[in-house]
């Protein structure tokens, strides 16, 4: 770092305002493009039937009809469901995992490498594997139910309406179960381990020093999983799409799901981009009870 | 610290049964997850360098790996265009990876190092587009990038693959350049060199492992990505992997040892992050999560 022969190209003050544009113009603008206008287009949209070929300005034509129709419901229940039977089975299992990984067990670190495989392995190969896995004629998880008579007939998991959300919901917990899991297991090994050593010593039970120390540590984390990743798993598109395309029957049908349909196959973005509104406003009513509890922003903004 | 320091037992279940009760738990749950997670991932492998008739002879799929062969790999390269697929991820990966942490990098630093009034409102914003549906934005990014003609190009898809993966990776720095305290700048500074020059050389050199991150960040969702890519791009050759890949089921032509060798070639690159980078990927975790 010998900088002590460099001469200053600026003075300092407008050296200052320099780096100050450098750093915040390139943000400024590309969030402009690529987020706000979007999202502006978008509502703007989502008052006008045909907007994209014959605009006829509707109001909030496009949001009545959505909400009205008989489906919307079952769509909102899917992806409720969805995203919250994911992210619960992902913060059980993350957490048994973390505990268990905590005790520096033998093999410890290589279960933690492992835990990193299923959310490297891209969402479509993830797919994949456990359409093969389910598959009804040379899958392997229906030979193993067949043989061991669990089942008399194979299941053809992904369409059929009672098995295809368990299914679509089983492969999202294998690739997005190890998030709960990192997370966890850091705040696990930031404990101070002497709390637990005091606490042997006063003769408490490993149950008593896991209510007592364990859970108020991980208490502030499981929230932040809960609230972050289902907020993630509500807005999934690409697991759900590329698995059962939202079928048997809408059974697999979310939101995101829905919008892409209305946008791509009845290519009607009045409608597509209303539901998006729709989300959005949900999503916003969420990320204000976020940022209520956490003020996660508070974190940087010192 | 409830019932602590009181010594009572507190259960009827005598301590040393406890602990022997979470020792074979432990055992237990390692066991069953390891299984879990690996089972699938062999089952990839062993379709992806077995020949078919080898892994679908007779009733019951073969899955132990008694015989490698390049077979499935030829089948691939031969009648798909895999490897065109794969150039087109490449460039945009490489491309978005480049940009995403270039801005992360510069407006990481800005928002740490200067004070302006809001800044709340801009931590806010960048938060609450983390949380944001991919699906959502493509729409009007489809038609915006419709109307201007630039659907079906390398540029439309790098900013819409930037536009998902920028909120977390300036997140990540912003977060990343407050670890680094502003009296190493100050040194420099004293010692005559410019705020500009300190940047290069003092602040860019520290701030390493959290560009790794955030590069790292940025390739695995452009690598992994489907659905900004399936709206941008809607010609066969301008196709990413993912979704020429994902069209590989529905040809008679492609069997299943063809579409694991595929999904075995997807994983190249995450797994090169993996073994090597597997530090600084953990770093990211801790920050504030990966989507």
């Amino acid at each position: 770092m010998s900088t002590s022969t460099l001469r200053r190209p600026f003075a300092d003050l407008d050296e200052r305002r320099l780096l100050l544009w450098l750093t915040f113009l390139p943000l400024v603008v590309f969030f402009t493009l690529v987020w706000a206008i979007p999202i502006l287009y978008a509502l703007g949209m989502s008052l006008f039937e045909d907007p994209t070929t014959a605009p006829t300005f509707v109001g909030l034509g496009n949001y009545a009809a959505i909400l009205t129709s008989g489906d919307f419901g079952l769509f909102l229940w899917n992806s409720v469901l969805y995203a919250v039977s994911t992210t619960v089975f992902s913060l059980i299992i993350g957490l048994a995992l973390a505990l268990v990984v905590n005790q520096e067990i033998r093999g410890g670190s290589i279960l933690r490498t492992m835990m990193i495989f299923p959310y490297l392995l891209p969402t479509l190969v993830v797919i994949f594997i456990w359409q093969f896995l389910f598959d009804p004629n040379i899958g392997v998880i229906n030979q193993w139910l067949v043989d061991y008579g669990v089942v008399s007939e194979p299941i053809a998991f992904f369409s059929t309406v009672e098995w295809a959300m368990p299914a679509v919901a089983i492969t999202s917990v294998w690739k997005f179960g190890s998030f709960a899991f990192f997370i966890l297991l850091a705040r696990l090994q930031a404990i101070d381990p002497n709390l637990y050593e005091r606490a042997r010593v006063e003769g408490a039970s490993p149950w008593q020093s896991f209510r007592d120390i364990t859970v108020p540590h991980l208490r502030g984390a499981i929230l932040i999983i809960l609230l972050v990743r289902g907020i993630w798993m509500f807005n999934k598109f690409d697991i759900i799409y590329l698995s059962t395309g939202g079928g048997p029957l809408d059974a697999t049908t979310t939101l995101p799901i829905r919008v892409y349909e209305l946008a791509f196959s009845e290519v009607n973005f009045g409608a597509a981009t209303a539901l998006a509104g729709i989300m959005f406003f949900l999503l916003a009513g969420v990320a204000v009870v976020y940022f209520k509890v956490f003020e996660p922003e508070k974190e940087v903004a010192h | 610290m409830l019932g602590l320091g009181e010594g009572e037992a507190g259960s009827i279940v005598p301590q040393h049964l406890q602990r022997r009760i979470k020792r074979v738990s432990v055992v237990v749950v390692a066991l069953a997850v390891a299984i879990f997670v690996t089972i699938p991932v062999y089952v990839m492998v062993a379709v992806a360098v077995q020949d078919p008739t080898n892994v679908f002879a007779g009733g019951d799929v073969h899955l132990l790996i008694d015989s490698v062969t390049l077979r499935n790999f030829e089948v691939l390269f031969e009648e798909t265009a895999t490897v065109r697929y794969f150039t087109n991820s490449l460039i945009v990966t490489i491309s978005s990876t480049i940009l995403s942490t270039s801005l992360a990098v510069a407006a990481g630093y800005g928002l740490t190092r200067f004070d302006f009034t809001g800044k709340t409102v801009a931590a806010r914003a960048v938060l609450f587009s983390y949380m944001f549906s991919p699906i959502v934005l493509a729409i009007p990014l489809y038609v915006i990038f419709y109307t201007l003609g630039l659907l079906d190009s390398y540029f439309a898809l790098t900013l819409g693959l930037t536009a998902i993966s920028a909120p977390f990776t300036i997140w990540l720095m912003w977060q990343y350049f407050q670890t680094v305290p502003i009296a190493l700048e100050e040194s420099a500074w004293v010692r005559g060199a410019s705020r500009t020059r300190t940047v290069w050389d003092v602040v860019l050199p520290v701030a390493r492992p959290g560009y790794i991150s955030a590069a790292i960040f940025s390739f695995a969702v452009a690598w992994n990505d489907f659905t900004m890519s399936r709206v941008v791009m809607s010609s066969d050759e301008m196709y990413t992997i993912t979704v020429g890949a994902s069209l590989f089921l529905d040809r008679v032509t492609i069997g299943w040892g063809e579409t694991m060798a595929v999904s075995l070639l997807i994983c190249i690159p995450p797994f090169l992050i993996a073994v090597f980078l597997q530090n600084y990927l953990l770093q990211g975790f801790n920050v504030g999560g990966l989507e």
